[in-house]
């Protein structure tokens, strides 16, 4: 190791300078390069780290394409049915206006609606939200937002939801 | 390389072990301490110490049945609660230990903040014991999802909800702790990873942490504020030895405390719902009762990221508080507003529990 380092303030050159000259001292440089290795080193460190917490993309089930969810024997004028739309619960519900289907996830906290015939309405079992079976809208409680609607189609007696 | 030699200090080895060690004036320094005789602690963060002590025996016994899978996970549950010998017991402890934790972390820290012990020279002491609350509430977090039923499932729905709600970092942070969108197989295997690795190698770390702070600085006197230098007056404050006299009542309180575990565990056995089932959340699903007032409050609060942000700076708050709480007085009834402020906010905090019990 060099003997002069730390032994009082030196010029860029090497070369000592009066104290307080506000030069770059060879102490300060070193410090300086010690600071870069340590944010260098925790940067190597991390960033593999953080790269790996992330979750690949593609988790989510690819959309496309029509898929039959129920008859309208099962869910009837009046009714409501949660199904499920590849990984995700979607409600399907029957009205007079015709049938229905929206995202069954609510907007509020993630917990999934169901159908509640006493109250006529889509409900969601975690704070009491309620939304509209014929819009998806918040009828009361603390949701946010209405429910996402999803395509529906009645073939028959069968009743298709259609991946966006 | 070389030993280093025995250091003269005038006291020599006394036993095999110590021989070997040279360790027993580290020991003697660490039990050999006086504490004030005002000093009141209700022994509450000792056990809480002594609650993570009984977590590590009965997780790791856990552990050794456990399989952390969706497939797999809720009959390895009920599998360690029927068939195991003892596992009814050791789940239960495990349980009941893990919500008489938070509840002991609670009382510590309110304790601390009534005697004003957060106050000089111990904020960094105090910012470490927040740290810890922190950690163990992840405990509770991330553990209540490992048996993969109904409760679990959806409590950690909301409770990651929740903290996708976070503004500008939610949506990163729903991610990374569902390890993808949805709650899956991918947030069982970060849960569990959190759970038995991260969680206690964080919380050995700041413990050992908080405790040296307690050691070196010493405990608070709740009467007076520490002089910044020593005055004849706080020279004949009076002492009492913590070995054996502190460390006895501590025992006895552990001991109490392990009595309180066991009636608990046998009288109230953690039970099980049904498997976890993506496509329906239950009727009335709630979380543990140390989220309760949160979501509670998510429910009453119009404005869902206004609900989220209350909790997130409150805790925010609470870790700053002794640099933001710069008085040095100590006594409760000259902290009126203080003292005030922090009882209108335990009391809101329980009503929103017991509203969140009954709702």
């Amino acid at each position: 190791m060099d003997s002069e380092v730390g032994t009082g303030p030196l010029t860029e050159g090497g070369g000592p300078i009066a104290e307080g000259g506000g030069a770059r001292t060879r102490r300060s440089f070193l410090r300086w390069l010690g600071g870069l290795t340590i944010v260098s080193t925790a940067a190597m460190i991390l960033t593999p780290i953080v790269g790996f917490l992330i979750p690949t993309s593609g988790s989510r089930a690819a959309g496309g394409g029509k898929i039959l969810v129920g008859t309208t024997a099962e869910i009837p004028a009046g009714a409501g049915k949660v199904v499920a739309m590849g990984s995700k619960p979607a409600i399907v519900v029957s009205t007079d206006q015709g049938v229905n289907a929206f995202s069954a996830i609510c907007t509020h906290l993630g917990c999934v609606v169901n159908w509640n015939d006493m109250i006529g309405a889509i409900h969601c079992p975690c704070h009491d939200g309620r939304f509209n079976p014929t819009t998806g809208a918040v009828m009361s409680g603390p949701p946010p937002a209405p429910l996402a609607p999803i395509t529906v189609s009645v073939e028959g007696d069968q009743i298709f939801l259609t991946e966006a | 390389m070389a030993a280093n030699p025995p250091v003269e200090t005038g006291e020599r080895p006394s036993g095999w072990l110590d021989q070997r060690t040279r360790l027993g004036p580290v020991i003697r320094a660490s039990l050999h301490v006086r504490i004030p005789m005002s000093a009141r602690t209700y022994y509450f963060g000792g056990i809480a110490l002594f609650l993570f002590g009984i977590q590590v025996v009965t997780g790791t016994l856990l552990a050794l049945y456990y399989k952390p899978t969706p497939e797999a996970a809720y009959e390895s549950v009920q599998f360690i609660t029927s068939d195991v010998s003892f596992g009814w017991l050791i789940r239960s402890m495990h349980h009941w230990a893990a919500n008489l934790m938070v509840l002991f972390v609670g009382l510590h820290l309110v304790r601390v903040f009534m005697q004003a012990a957060y106050k000089y020279p111990r904020e960094l002491t105090w910012v470490l014991g927040c740290l810890l609350l922190l950690v163990t509430l992840g405990f509770g977090f991330t553990g209540y999802l490992l048996p993969w039923d109904q409760r679990a499932y959806w409590a950690t729905v909301v409770g990651t909800e929740i903290a996708g709600g976070v503004p500008i970092v939610g949506e990163t942070l729903l991610l990374l702790l569902r390890g993808g969108p949805d709650v899956t197989g991918d947030t069982m295997s970060r849960f569990f990873g959190i759970h038995v690795l991260v969680l206690p190698l964080m919380l050995a770390g700041l413990l050992a942490a908080h405790l040296l702070l307690v050691h070196q600085l010493g405990l608070a006197n709740p009467r007076r504020p520490e002089p910044r230098v020593a005055t004849p007056e706080s020279r004949q404050e009076r002492l009492r030895p913590f070995f054996p006299h502190y460390l006895i009542d501590e025992l006895v309180a552990w001991y109490v405390i392990l009595a309180i575990l066991v009636v608990l565990a046998s009288l109230f056995p953690v039970g099980l719902e049904g498997p976890a089932n993506p496509l329906e959340t239950p009727a009335h699903t709630k979380p543990e009762w140390y989220y309760l007032g949160v979501f509670e409050l998510l429910k009453l609060v119009p404005i869902k990221v206004v609900g989220i942000m209350i909790p997130v700076v409150g805790i925010g708050l609470l870790v700053v508080w002794p640099f933001l709480d710069r008085s040095p007085e100590v006594l409760i009834r000259r902290r009126k507003v203080v003292v005030g402020g922090a009882t209108l906010v335990i009391i809101a905090l329980l009503a929103l529990t017991v509203l969140g019990f009954v709702s």
